[in-house]
């Protein structure tokens, strides 16, 4: 297997994009990773499209032989990739295999999500798709719903606090104000969300004992990333290129019910131990992660499964700002999905690209994680049924 | 135009007395300090000019309920519009909301139109609690007829609130079946939608009463249409 | 309202082990063989959520909707029948019926609903 570097990257605003189709918004984010690549007239040899949408949202199909047509990629192998909210991760480690094994050497990997073309409830139930069609979906559970549950287990298990979810609420959307791509831009406060007489309609129960800031938005976006052998990108590449030096996947039970312990979120400690095995790194050696905190409690959750706190830890780590800017590990510096947004299909994606502008350190330095050398991502799929973790690593 | 006072005073209906809306400050999600009062008539000309740009945005019905309040407005400072009422949402000094309705008669009240010009601070929901507090408590009315142009604000208004759903009764906006909020889901509702803190400190209110700021049309669009046009 | 709750799980036969919904094999031993069983017995809450904005389809303010557990190791979602959470606990036993969730297309769609006992 040949190492892979990522050689470029692109993102295009997250936000409501009324003016944009899906094919526009994965177009628009793929010219840029090619521009970023030096390939702005060039072609790649495969193209892998994360979507989990389209024929749902947009009543369209067959979106990664659209983008080929419209990008005049035209032979290049191309595929879409559906794997819920892990497409994005999922269409990278299948570009990264693909050229890891030597048959291609060029990959462009799109990811897009118009999920704003229908009304919010419609968006929901399009999410709630992804739950147990007999055993889950009739009951109207949604994926709030059952993020709603497994805090309150978390909560009476590990003894999560209110104030610790918050305290994740307000730093994500502290980044996402200042991060150009992000779809809410709105700083909050304590005494906004929690602490006023009025936060109570401020910031109302929206999945007990989630509240609506407890939350990510419905967004529509894309991001895209070029990847080639390491040798070549070194050859090749008009910027430093950015190794991937790890990744894990792994699986659980399609509902959260028929785990032995549904606080336990297997998929994430093993895709995680598979990462830093393969990059022969621990957790310690990270410097700037990129979780999937579509809620609150699951950066804490992922945090602890991933092997950066003890369980019970990570909200007191968040909660005493070692998780922000200037922290030990700075997680989600983008805003995370609470702000930059989650446009299902876009997500994975874009948490890599976010993970090369702070390696290639080219941020502003609000938000900029000192000397990073080492990023790492979390891509949660279902309910942490299918995850997608990586590592990657700045080649000096 | 010279107004024909004589005429005048056959168009201008007499009016029902209306009890004031006592002005109260909610804090909002960031912190900011949104003063909601009551606007006077001779609020309307600048009140119009933050309405005006709302008429063209083509987006979650801004443009019809831009419109509507418009003429309402208007209707109301020229004397063609009985009862009606108007409440805005002030952050430091700037209108960043408007809410209006009229009172049918002493027991029946009839909201308009509910325009947020700043998204994502619940301004909107805000201001329509509290003309539901107005119609209920201090115009002391028994019910609110209530009709939604935008599925948000059908989702907001008669899933949030629970409000009764009137078969064939009419609302004075048109449009499909009215719903209506009695004064007892009202006070059931109250605590988890209605903010707000009385009196206003001083320097708030003052501050507000002083001068309504309007932003550029640029800035109100760019408020309500998100800064993603890039 | 239906007595018999419309349900079916199914046990391995080898390793014993209870699954709902259906898998082709089991989650343990990868064994094919099950017997189909029923929810029996008091049922045990696990995990339990308010949800507000629901999906299309449900013109409801709120949902209540729980996890439970059967004496006889059946693990199933149902629709919670209260107006809050206030007497909701972790480990409650809650009595289980057969009664419509939601209507879909016109028709009652049936489904487990949860009530605690008194």
């Amino acid at each position: 297997m040949r190492d892979v570097a990522i050689i470029g990257v692109g993102m295009i605003p997250f936000g409501r994009r009324d003016e944009d189709t899906l094919l526009d918004m994965l177009a628009y984010a793929s010219l840029k990773a090619l521009d970023d690549a030096g390939l702005g007239d060039k072609s790649v040899d495969c193209v892998y499209v994360a979507n989990m949408g389209a024929g749902i949202l947009q009543h369209q199909t067959s979106v990664a032989s659209a983008l080929v047509d419209r990008l005049s990629l035209i032979p290049a192998a191309a595929d879409a990739v559906e794997n819920g909210p892990a497409s994005g991760a999922s269409a990278i480690k299948n570009g990264l295999l693909a050229v890891a094994s030597g048959y291609y050497d060029t990959a462009l990997v799109a990811g897009g999500e118009k999920m704003r073309e229908v009304v919010g409830w419609k968006a929901t139930d399009f999410v709630a798709t992804m739950t147990h069609p007999e055993a889950e979906y009739p009951y109207g559970i949604t994926l709030p719903g059952m993020a709603g549950m497994f805090t309150r287990l978390y909560m009476e298990k590990y003894g999560v606090t209110r104030e610790q979810l918050l305290a994740i609420a307000i730093k994500n959307q502290k980044m996402g104000a200042l991060n150009p791509y992000a779809h809410v831009e709105m700083v909050i406060t304590k005494e906004g969300i929690y602490d006023s007489p009025d936060a109570v309609v401020n910031n109302p129960v929206a999945a007990d004992p989630l509240h609506l800031y407890d939350m990510c938005p419905v967004s529509d976006g894309a991001a895209a990333v070029v990847l080639c052998p390491l040798e070549l990108a070194k050859k090749i590449a008009p910027k430093s290129p950015v190794l991937i030096a790890g990744f894990g996947q792994a699986t659980d039970t399609h509902t959260l019910q028929e785990r032995d312990d549904p606080t336990d979120l297997k998929a994430v400690t093993l895709a995680s131990q598979q990462a830093f095995e393969m990059a022969k790194l621990k957790p310690k050696d990270i410097d700037v992660a990129e979780l999937h905190d579509a809620f609150t409690i699951l950066e804490i959750a992922e945090s602890e499964h991933a092997g950066f706190f003890k369980k019970g830890e990570g909200g007191k780590a968040a909660e005493k700002g070692e998780t922000s800017i200037g922290g030990k590990l700075p997680i989600n510096l983008s805003g995370g999905l609470k702000a930059r947004g989650h446009p299902v299909g876009a997500t994975g994606v874009a948490q890599i690209v976010d993970i090369v502008f702070q390696l290639r350190h080219e941020l502003d330095k609000k938000r900029q994680a000192k000397n990073a050398k080492n990023g790492f991502t979390i891509n949660f799929g279902g309910f942490g049924n299918n995850i997608v973790a990586f590592v990657l690593r700045r080649v000096e | 135009m010279a107004v024909d006072m004589e005429l005048e005073a056959v168009l201008r209906a007499p009016e029902i007395p209306q009890a004031k809306y006592p002005p109260k400050v909610i804090t909002l999600a960031n912190s900011k300090k949104m003063v909601v009062r009551e606007a006077e008539r001779r609020d309307v000309p600048i009140l119009l000019k933050a309405v005006k740009p709302t008429m063209e945005i083509d987006r979650d019905f801004y443009d019809i309920v831009g419109a509507r309040l418009y003429a309402e407005l208007l209707g109301w400072y020229k004397h063609r519009v009985r009862n009606e009422y108007c409440l805005i949402g002030q952050i430091d000094g700037y209108v960043v909301g408007i809410v209006n309705g009229r009172m049918v008669n002493k027991d029946i009240g009839m909201s308009y139109h509910t325009l947020a010009l700043d998204r994502g601070l619940r301004v909107g929901s805000h201001l329509f609690a509290s003309k539901m507090e107005h119609h209920i408590e201090y115009l002391g009315q028994k019910e609110v007829w209530i009709t939604a142009e935008s599925p948000i604000g059908f989702r907001r208004w008669m899933i949030e609130y629970g409000l009764l759903e009137q078969e064939g009764i009419q609302h004075e906006l048109g449009g499909a079946n009215s719903y209506k909020l009695t004064r007892e889901i009202y006070f059931e509702t109250k605590p988890r939608l209605v903010a707000g803190t009385r009196p206003v400190p001083k320097r708030l209110l003052e501050q507000a009463e002083k001068e309504i700021l309007v932003a550029d049309e640029e800035t109100i669009t760019e408020k309500i249409c998100g800064v993603k046009g890039r | 309202m239906m007595e018999e709750l419309g349900i079916t799980a199914y046990k391995c036969k080898k390793c014993g082990r209870v699954h709902y919904p259906f898998h082709d094999r089991c989650l343990s031993c990868k064994s094919r063989e099950f017997e189909t069983i029923k929810p029996e017995g008091a049922a045990k809450l696990l995990a339990y959520t308010q949800i507000f904005n629901l999906p299309w389809g449900f013109d409801v303010r709120f949902l209540i909707i729980g996890v439970v557990e059967f004496k006889n190791g059946v693990k199933a979602m149902g629709q919670i029948k209260a107006d809050s959470l206030d007497k909701l606990k972790t480990g409650m036993k809650m009595k289980a019926t057969w009664e419509p969730i939601r209507v879909q297309a016109g028709e009652d769609i049936y489904g487990l609903k949860l009530a605690s006992i008194k």
